[in-house]
């Protein structure tokens, strides 16, 4: 068993995946097999991934390294690497992309004939790569090349359905500003050559000044900051996530917006290091707003994925809250709370992968079956599609923190960090984390009203539309995808320990100390409490006084009142008896109170039509809600169109087209240049 | 076995005394204004009465709506587990803490808001949108008064923060608390949908919120969502009373004189606390529905308040 070293079932899991890329390429003219055998060879080689994530999380002290190409110039090296925080993020992708796989063998039926499905296949793979060696980048070079397939690649996807016109703008807004944050990380990079000598992030970075150290921060902040989507560079992605196929949103809202997440910590947290206080309050800060605001867009959101997409961006703030508490109490010494926060984000993080992960596939497979993504279309699906249903609920109940599913574990120990952060004699801070508190709870509130909305609308009432009201259940492959990630939303719920095992090594290596011993009281399989200053809870127990509570209460009035006498009839409609489903309420009705609560941040307008006579009766109402987005209006649309001016000018005054002013150009570039070298150089 | 008195002691407790609230509360309500108002205990017979009628399910609904009244009833057993009615019989290891108790009430609120959308009726759409509005906004202010009672403990723990409480001398008459029990009592209106947020005695659509998420229930059913949050009402009574208004340590017996002694307290507070709430109910009118807002907004400067008091005072 000695060749399964970390090096070979990594090295074994790209290879795969660059087989799958080529063999969907080989087979572009028979789509069935090519769909079949690509998703076949990507879940084998998600396999490999993830044991080689296994293996180095609980197994191995060192980080692997694996030198693939050996140049003369030595900042081109190609290096794999792979530590505890690497191997975390690739467990992350490998359980993912292994669902997601394992979906999309039946998800990609309905492009048979209409689109390339063979390109799609290579791409896909291409993209799973991408992000793979984006973990395991050995240094800033192949980070930034591989960074910048990531995007690409992604791009293609988002806009793989090419000919509607929404998913055109979406792909060119998501490759304007994906670039938009590479830019800025490309600055950074230059300034760590410039200063160090060197690409190579594992080295000391003592040699940075302190100013450019803040500067540098800066620039990651907002390069990462850009593709984790956080407000305000978050326009992107509402529109990107639901443009893209539902197996891609899956993989970018799950894994690919992680990426900023592992750059955050790579590279500002390892190397540059936490001692600025100002850091971590810049990134709690900017994670409050990001948790509530997209929270708040989500709730008045009647389409489904772009919802779920502004939803990731509350999640996202979540893990920011917890990387931002993580770094002010690192910088204060708070070495118990800095790790205990770092724990809540990384579990937050794997938890999030798990849970979009699940909503986005079982999203896809509402649009599978009724070919539309406006709630407003759908209604009673759960009688429709029983299965579905039941895996969406579990990952709503999972985003919306619900006990015993991940997602309340996460929010517990962020809450449970922030108390342990709250401590006399730091006024400032403490009324920052007293906000933040609060920012978690209102966003946590929301996220469940929310998705009562979300899950009440499309699938419980009546059916909205001819589609729902014959709609079918998607085949097994789909149901087995989503049903995986559900299903590990509740079991790493109930027994968060297991989860908190793997962490913990990432934990030991950033932190430089383990917080496991700090977390568990005495684990037993079936009783392991968190514990945590001696607070403690105990998912387990209460999951079975739960069911024990209810399974008792069914029993008891079993026993003393007899077996119930039920009857069927229709809802009550005021005694009318003409109940139809445009009586129900609408997405848009659900979210009105909040909007209306909300008014300065959404400046909603509405608009109604009356046809027909203006009596009591008209012939038909049309009514509709629009809302405009504050950082569309103010921020980007002003500067994108001074961009656009300038262009213009620039066309007329420098870029004529003439040829002779071209070579002027350029004669004179040759004399300056010339000049540099002979006086200053 | 201290674990099976303790278990079996809230149990009964809490099942057999929230009714008795709503009754106490209906009752005051109705002399206030000159009735004589139904008996204290009509809540029992009503429940009985219930549990022994057919019910009437509508057939557009989903089996989300069966399971509904059993995961209400479910998480606020659940939860009235969390926060013990005497310290006297509470177990000294608990696994559990005060931000589990908010997310265990929290699943009942998930299940209720799906169940009314279940039907498809207006009225259903309508309770569920307005109780995810009333819930979202309170929720700031309620985190952030655990946080202050907890910071003042030093622990989450439900049972530590009482026998905290217990060492302080009149904690009401500390400004830290008194922001923070004001704060958390417009919550416990809020949450248990009483005047000025909601009126429990209204079916009129332009202002139930509550009521319209049950309209559909009935029979069976309908006893156990009613059952379910009358006992969530006395959960969160039982908490603020002892958290803020501690007994045990007044009491010198130990052992089971103690414990029936303190039970008499607390089943003395509790009726005081009835009193309270149902004058505060008689003595007001309900708000405008985008005015609760202002309230909730009124809860959270309470309870920051309170927050920054603890830090300024110390508690």
């Amino acid at each position: 068993m000695t060749f399964l070293t970390a090096e070979f079932l990594l090295s074994t899991s790209i290879i795969l995946y660059m087989i799958a890329a080529l063999a969907a390429l080989v087979l572009l003219k028979n789509q069935k097999l090519c769909a079949l055998l690509s998703s076949l060879i990507c879940i084998v080689a998600s396999l490999f991934g993830l044991a080689a994530a296994f293996k180095q999380l609980l197994f191995e002290n060192t980080t692997m390294a694996l030198r693939l190409w050996q140049s003369n110039i030595p900042f081109l090296d190609v290096i794999l690497s792979m530590d505890a925080l690497s191997a975390f993020f690739v467990l992350c992708l490998s359980i993912l992309t292994l669902c997601v796989s394992i979906y999309s063998i039946g998800y990609m039926k309905h492009y048979y004939g209409i689109r390339n499905v063979g390109l799609f296949y290579f791409l896909y793979a291409g993209f799973i790569v991408s992000m793979f060696l984006v973990f395991t980048a050995g240094n800033a070079v192949i980070f930034f090349v591989v960074w910048e397939i990531m995007a690409v690649v992604s791009y293609f996807l988002v806009s793989f359905e090419s000919d509607e016109p929404e998913t055109q703008r979406a792909g060119i807004l998501y490759i304007v500003m994906t670039h938009i944050g590479t830019a800025f990380l490309l600055i950074a990079f230059m300034l760590m050559f410039r200063y160090t000598g060197s690409f190579d992030f594992s080295i000391s970075s003592s040699a940075l000044p302190e100013n450019i150290r803040d500067i540098m921060f800066v620039l990651f902040l907002v390069g990462f900051g850009t593709k984790a989507g956080i407000i305000p560079f978050h326009i992107w992605l509402p529109y990107a996530h639901p443009a893209a196929p539902s197996n891609i949103s899956a993989l970018m809202s799950g894994i690919m917006i992680k990426t900023a997440i592992y750059g955050l910590l790579r590279f500002v947290f390892i190397y540059l290091g936490v001692e600025t206080t100002w850091w971590g309050i810049a990134i709690l800060v900017i994670g409050m707003v990001s948790a509530v605001l997209g929270v708040a867009y989500a709730y008045i959101e009647q389409n489904i994925k772009r919802m779920l997409a502004y939803s990731s961006i509350e999640n996202m703030g979540i893990i920011f809250i917890g990387i931002g508490v993580s770094f002010m109490a690192f910088s204060e010494g708070l070495e118990l709370v800095g790790a205990l926060a770092l724990t809540a984000a990384l579990l937050h993080t794997v938890n999030h992968t798990l849970f979009k992960g699940s909503l986005f596939l079982c999203a896809g497979s509402v649009h599978y079956a009724v070919h539309s993504k406006n709630m407003e279309d759908m209604g009673g699906l759960i009688k429709r599609m029983p299965i579905t249903a039941l895996f969406f609920l579990g990952g709503a109940l999972s985003v919306s923190a619900m006990v015993p599913f991940n997602g309340f574990i996460s929010e517990w120990l962020t809450y449970q960090s922030i108390f342990a952060g709250i401590i006399p004699g730091q006024a400032a801070e403490n009324i920052l984390l007293v906000f933040a508190v609060a920012a978690l709870a209102l966003s946590g509130a929301l996220a469940a009203a929310c998705f009562i909305k979300l899950f009440g609308i499309s699938f419980l009432g009546l059916a909205r539309s001819e589609q729902a009201a014959s709609a079918n259940e998607v085949p097994l492959s789909m149901s087995l995808g989503s049903g995986i990630l559900t299903a590990l939303c509740l079991l790493s719920g109930i027994f968060p320990l297991y989860a908190l095992g793997l962490i913990n090594r990432v934990v030991l290596q950033l932190a430089n100390r383990p917080i496991l011993d700090q977390l568990q009281g005495n684990i037993f399989f079936l009783y392991s409490p968190l514990e945590i200053h001696g607070n403690a809870i105990s998912p387990q127990i209460i999951v079975l006084t739960l069911v024990i509570i209810a399974a008792g209460a069914l029993f008891i009035e079993r026993i003393i009142f007899g077996k119930e006498k039920r009857r069927e009839f229709g809802t009550w409609d005021c005694g009318y008896e003409a109940l139809n489903p445009r009586m129900q309420y609408s997405a848009a009705a659900f979210s009105k109170p909040i909007r209306v609560v909300f008014k300065m941040m959404f400046r909603s307008s509405r608009d109604l039509k009356i046809k027909g006579p203006l009596t009591y009766h008209p012939d038909a109402m049309e009514y509709s809600v629009t809302t405009e987005s504050l950082f569309e209006k103010y921020v980007y649309d002003p500067v994108s169109r001074m961009v656009t001016a300038f262009s213009r000018k620039a066309k007329f005054m420098i870029q004529t087209g003439s040829v002779h002013t071209y070579l002027l150009y350029i004669f004179i570039t040759t004399l300056i240049l010339m000049f540099y070298n002979r006086v200053i150089g | 076995m201290a674990i099976v008195i303790y278990i079996a002691l809230q149990l009964v407790v809490m099942i057999l005394l929230a009714p008795l609230v709503n009754g106490i509360i209906k009752k005051v309500k109705a002399l206030t204004q000159k009735r004589r108002g139904a008996p204290v205990l009509q809540m029992y017979f009503d429940l009985y009465k219930l549990l022994n009628k057919s019910s009437v399910v509508s057939q557009v609904t989903s089996w989300i709506f069966i399971a509904t009244p059993y995961i209400i009833v479910s998480s606020a057993l659940t939860a009235a587990l969390l926060v013990p009615v005497t310290t006297f019989a509470s177990p000294i290891a608990f696994p559990f803490d005060i931000i589990m108790l908010v997310y265990v009430l929290a699943l009942g609120r998930f299940f209720m808001g799906l169940a009314a959308l279940d039907a498809g009726g207006t009225f259903g759409g309508m309770g569920s949108s307005r109780e995810a509005m009333i819930s979202s906004l309170i929720e700031p202010s309620l985190l952030v008064s655990i946080f202050t009672i907890g910071l003042a403990s030093q622990s989450t723990s439900i049972n530590d923060i009482m026998l905290a409480m217990q060492s302080v001398s009149l904690p009401l008459l500390r400004p830290a608390f008194t922001l923070t029990f004001f704060a958390l009592f417009i919550i416990l209106i809020a949450e248990t949908s009483r005047i000025p947020v909601d009126d429990p005695s209204t079916h009129l659509e332009l202002t139930m919120v509550h009521e319209a998420m049950v309209l559909e229930y009935s029979g069976r059913q309908l006893a156990l969502m009613e059952l379910g949050a009358a006992i969530k009402q006395l959960v969160l009574i039982t908490l603020i009373i002892n958290v803020f208004l501690p007994h045990d340590q007044f009491i010198a017996y130990a052992g089971i004189g103690g414990l029936m002694l303190s039970l008499l307290v607390y089943l003395i507070k509790v009726i005081g606390f009835s009193v309270l709430i149902a004058v505060f109910e008689a003595s007001t009118v309900k708000f405008r529905f985008f005015s609760i807002p202002n309230l909730a907004a009124l809860s959270f400067i309470l309870a920051f308040l309170g927050f920054l008091q603890y830090f300024v005072l110390g508690r």
